[in-house]
């Protein structure tokens, strides 16, 4: 099956647009006068013949007419001759009767035209008749008529005359040629020879002068006295007359020649002409009408040709065809600029493209199968295509069947629309849209929108929905949230009265317990425009129930800790008090061994002896000291905010850390003005933070070099009612996220720790209305401060 | 410090305790060495030290155990007596584990501690006499051919002349010849002698 169209033709089909053809008018007038040229030229030519022929009749009439005119005188002057014979013989009286009747009878026998020949006598008298049979006159027969007054003159003039026609016995027409004889001038009489008329141009004129001409005799006055036919001639126009000189007597003889054919003869070439000639210009006419109809239809044709045209490459749409077996059988200019490759390129190619991508191949290759079986689906493909600069690039393919004009299907056409910018701009719209609900459903937070007039829920998202249930969009948000809705009085603005100056503002922060299921929830309610334009309130409702739970648990769990925690640190300082007594008792016990030893020896010098007891007293007192300031710490119980000195707290605290100070090789330098005023505490407690922060700060010292071990405890008054205490190490310090973490309940960086220790100095300071942190030293390490409230 | 008379080296950070203990110490006739740090204690120490070391565990910067790991490697053999204070006994326990001879809690008996370092006195002099011996029966080791090496372990296994000849294809002239020379050698003179040599040499080489 040939393609729809072939490569030529698509290629002419792209030739510039021929021009219109001129209006020629008088091209299609030409026709026109040279039919009429012709045809009057025709008319002109058969004209001529027509006249020529008349002519040649004429002259043929004109030659017979002159014939018949001398046969018929010939004839008459045969006739006179013989009676002029007969005269001269009776003149001379050579003439019996007898020679008379043989003579004439014999003449008569020879000329039809002639009745018979008769001797009349000067008086009118028929003395002979011949022949004798003859029936025209009789012997006897006086003459009369005009018969008479023509011998009558004849004898008179004595010439040969013709009597005028007269009719005869037997009403035939006839005259008489009468020939005088004298003798001696006297008249003797005369011979008449009675011609019949009738058979003159009978016997007179041959059989086909006869057929051929219409004969008439006219007498003097043009009467008519004689025809050789009884039909009349219709056309005359070829006829003569002559004149029959029958001696005085004139006769016309009129001759009229019969018609050769039909009178209409000789129009029927002219008719023919006319007639073919009416029927060229008619069909010229028609021709002329078909050649404007079809001008007209290739204009429209030609224009809607070019409109297409136009339409085709000027459309940003790709158009593509295929045969049936999937070769490109055209591409329009969109298709090439979209794809980057020319026409020559792609026309002819099959399956796979060259702006297939390889990495698409096979799913591109599973498209144009199914397009290729017919089962394309009318949303058409979306696909990923490439560029000939190897860019991809994402298009929608709708495939349509191609048929040709006998209604054959003969491939397919896709047309091919650039969705790269759709495409994109849809999935980041769609992405946003994802990314917003996304956000705003995965919020605990229940978040809706209500119109502030009406009340009307716009906007819910997922959290309300669940607390309020799933069909709250439409309705009223103060009958949806009526058991969880902050009083009218406690709403910062009346939601009615604001106008669009006044947006945005707060309505409502605070915490709100739901009267239904008692959870607890924080609200927060602000008043916008939306984004129609009106006012609305939205609302963002937190479930704080756990939080409040988990408030109130850490409230217990932090006074148990408290008590535990007070426990924990006398134990840990009984420990290190037992630790340090071992000292001075191990030593004592040295001392008094050594003693006894030498005591016993016998071997000894007193001097030594005494030292060694005094040495052994002064461990005893410093055990004693130890023991002291254990019992001290001890006694005290429940927390007793009372008025004491920083100073003497951080030397007490101080009196603790030395011992583990001393171990780590820590100096603790203390800096604290002389003149601050008393702070209002609970002093073990206090204590007990300093004491944990001290040991935090030799701690963190731990890996430094013996050197730089130093732990500054500084005091200064910020304001009439605190005292700020630092207490700062120059360890390695804080990461700033631990700055933090530090306080949180068991974080611990320490193996044996139990992580509880900063927890509970936070505790304490909050109790005494302070505050504890902590922050990176400028020098290095880490910076514990806390507040504590002084006397006022 | 002369030769003979062990000393008792005290390393601890309180003035009071040194003190005392040299008094102690010195009451029972004892040298005493005393060291405030384990740093002082290493700067002093020297490879033919005698005697034992009475270590406190607890000490700013160096403590007792990490000084006892820094001699262990270094190879001091001192034997060592922890002293520990309260609650420090898991430790003094991993001590012991890694060779420490002995532990004492604070406060202690006067005669806990010295009965203790009598023993660890004792045990170092033991140390050092099969040290000494053993020094000497290496060198003696040294001394033999390889051959001859072969021909005492042999004998050692108990293998007659005629056996060994077989084993190491040679002629039991020469075995004779190598056994009267390992005998001479190893300074013994009976097989007996030479079989304890040669388990004293193993054990030495085996430890």
């Amino acid at each position: 099956m040939a393609p729809f169209w072939s490569k030529a033709k698509n290629s002419a089909m792209f030739s510039p647009t021929p021009p219109p053809h001129p209006r020629q008018a008088w091209l299609w007038s030409a026709p026109y006068f040279a039919i009429g040229f012709f045809a009057v030229a025709m008319l002109i030519t058969t004209a001529i013949l027509q006249w020529r022929e008349h002519d040649t009749a004429h002259s043929a009439l004109e030659g017979d007419m002159h014939w018949a005119e001398r046969t018929i005188d010939s004839r008459l002057h045969g006739h006179q001759d013989f009676l002029a014979e007969l005269a001269r013989d009776q003149e001379y009286l050579r003439l019996d009767y007898e020679a008379f009747q043989v003579r004439a009878s014999r003449y008569v026998g020879d000329n039809p035209d002639i009745a018979a020949v008769i001797w009349v006598g000067t008086d009118g008298k028929v003395e002979w008749v011949a022949p004798y049979e003859a029936t025209a006159t009789f012997v006897g027969e006086q003459l009369g008529g005009v018969r008479l007054s023509a011998l009558m003159d004849t004898l008179r003039s004595r010439r040969a005359a013709f009597s005028p026609v007269y009719r005869d016995a037997g009403q035939h027409r006839a005259a008489d040629l009468i020939i005088p004889v004298q003798r001696s001038s006297s008249d003797l009489g005369a011979f008449i020879a009675i011609h019949s008329i009738d058979s003159l141009l009978r016997v007179t004129l041959p059989t086909w002068f006869n057929t051929k001409y219409s004969l008439t005799l006219l007498d003097s006055n043009a009467r008519e006295l004689l025809s050789n036919t009884t039909v009349k001639p219709t056309d005359r126009t070829i006829s003569g007359t002559m004149n029959l000189d029958l001696l005085d007597n004139r006769l016309g003889l009129q001759i009229v020649a019969y018609r050769t054919g039909g009178a209409w003869l000789p129009y029927v070439p002219a008719a023919i002409i006319v007639v073919l000639t009416l029927l060229v210009a008619g069909t010229l006419i028609q021709l002329r009408r078909h050649a404007r109809h079809r001008a007209e239809t290739e204009e429209q044709l030609r224009a809607a040709y070019a409109f297409r045209q136009a339409m085709s490459q000027s459309m940003v749409t790709g158009l593509r065809a295929i045969d049936l077996e999937g070769r490109i059988t055209f591409v329009n200019a969109a298709f090439c600029r979209m794809t980057g490759f020319t026409e020559a390129e792609l026309i002819g190619i099959g399956p796979p493209y060259p702006y297939w991508p390889p990495e698409e191949f096979e799913k591109l290759k599973h498209n144009i199968d199914v397009a290729l079986a017919g089962q394309a689906p009318p949303g058409g493909f979306e696909m990923r295509i490439m560029r000939k600069s190897g860019e991809r690039f994402d298009v929608r393919l709708y495939f349509s069947p191609l048929i040709d004009a006998a209604g054959r299907q003969i491939g397919w056409m896709a047309s091919v629309n650039d969705i790269t910018e759709p495409k994109r701009a849809r999935v980041e719209l769609e992405r946003a849209h994802e990314r917003f609900a996304t956000v705003i459903d995965g919020l605990d937070a229940a978040v809706h929108v209500a119109d502030a007039g009406s009340g009307e829920i716009l906007f819910a998202n997922r959290a309300f929905r669940t607390i309020y249930g799933f069909d709250v969009l439409g309705r009223d948000s103060a009958l949806v949230t009526a058991v969880c809705r902050p009083p009218p009085e406690t709403l910062a603005r009346d939601p009615a009265g604001l106008t669009g100056a006044d947006l945005p503002c707060e309505l409502f922060d605070g915490e709100i317990q739901h009267a239904l299921s008692g959870h607890w929830y924080h609200l927060h309610e602000r008043a916008i425009r939306w984004v129609d334009g009106r006012t609305v309130r939205v609302q963002i409702a937190a479930d704080i129930t756990d939080k409040k739970h988990i408030d109130e648990v850490n409230l217990k769990q932090q006074k148990r800790l408290e008590q535990t925690s007070r426990l924990i640190t006398m134990g840990e300082m009984a420990s290190s008090l037992a630790h340090e007594l071992n000292q001075p008792l191990s030593a004592i016990a040295n001392y008094s061994a050594g003693c006894v030893k030498r005591l016993q020896s016998g071997n000894y010098r007193m001097d030594d002896i005494l030292a060694a007891m005094q040495k052994a007293a002064d461990q005893a007192e410093r055990a004693g000291k130890i023991i002291r300031r254990m019992r001290h710490m001890v006694k005290k119980g429940d927390p007793n905010r009372q008025p004491a000195p920083l100073s003497e707290l951080v030397e007490e605290t101080r009196a603790f850390a030395d011992i583990e100070a001393k171990n780590s090789g820590v100096q603790i330098v203390v800096d604290i003005p002389e003149d601050l005023p008393d702070i209002v505490v609970d002093r073990i407690m206090i204590e007990q933070v300093l004491l944990n922060l001290l040991k935090n700060g030799m701690e963190a010292m731990h890996d430094l070099p013996a050197e730089r071990r130093k732990l500054t405890v500084s005091a200064e008054r910020i304001d009439d009612r605190l005292l700020e205490v630092a207490v700062a190490d120059q360890g390695h310090g804080l990461a700033d996220d631990d700055l933090e973490k530090v306080f949180a309940p068991f974080y611990t960086t320490k193996p044996e720790g139990m992580g509880i220790g900063l927890a509970i100095c936070r505790s304490i300071i909050e109790f005494h209305q302070g505050r504890l942190w902590a922050e990176p030293a400028a020098e290095g390490g880490t910076v514990f401060r806390f507040t504590v409230p002084i006397e006022e | 410090m002369s030769e003979g008379m062990p000393t008792i080296h005290v390393v601890d950070d309180d003035e009071a305790m040194r003190d005392s203990m040299t008094w102690l110490l010195e009451g029972e006739g004892y040298q005493v060495a005393c060291y405030d740090s384990a740093a002082a204690f290493l700067a002093a120490r020297s490879d033919d030290m005698q005697g034992c070391m009475v270590l406190d565990v607890r000490m700013p910067n160096m403590s007792g155990l990490e000084l006892q790991e820094r001699l262990d490697a270094l190879g001091c053999s001192l034997p060592i007596i922890f002293v520990t204070g309260h609650g420090d006994v898991p430790m003094a326990v991993s001590a012991l584990q890694r060779g420490a001879c002995d532990f004492i809690e604070k406060p202690f008996n006067n005669e806990d501690i010295l009965s203790r370092i009598r023993r660890a006195l004792d045990l170092e002099c033991q140390l050092r006499t099969r040290r000494q011996r053993d020094t000497a029966l290496s060198h003696r080791a040294g001394q033999l051919t390889p051959r001859e090496r072969e021909v005492m372990r042999l004998v050692v296994a108990g293998k007659l002349n005629k056996q060994i000849a077989d084993e190491l294809n040679i002629s039991m002239k020469t075995v004779e010849a190598h056994r009267a020379r390992v005998m001479e050698k190893m300074d013994v003179r009976t097989l007996a002698e030479l079989v304890k040599a040669s388990m004293a040499l193993d054990e030495r080489q085996g430890a």
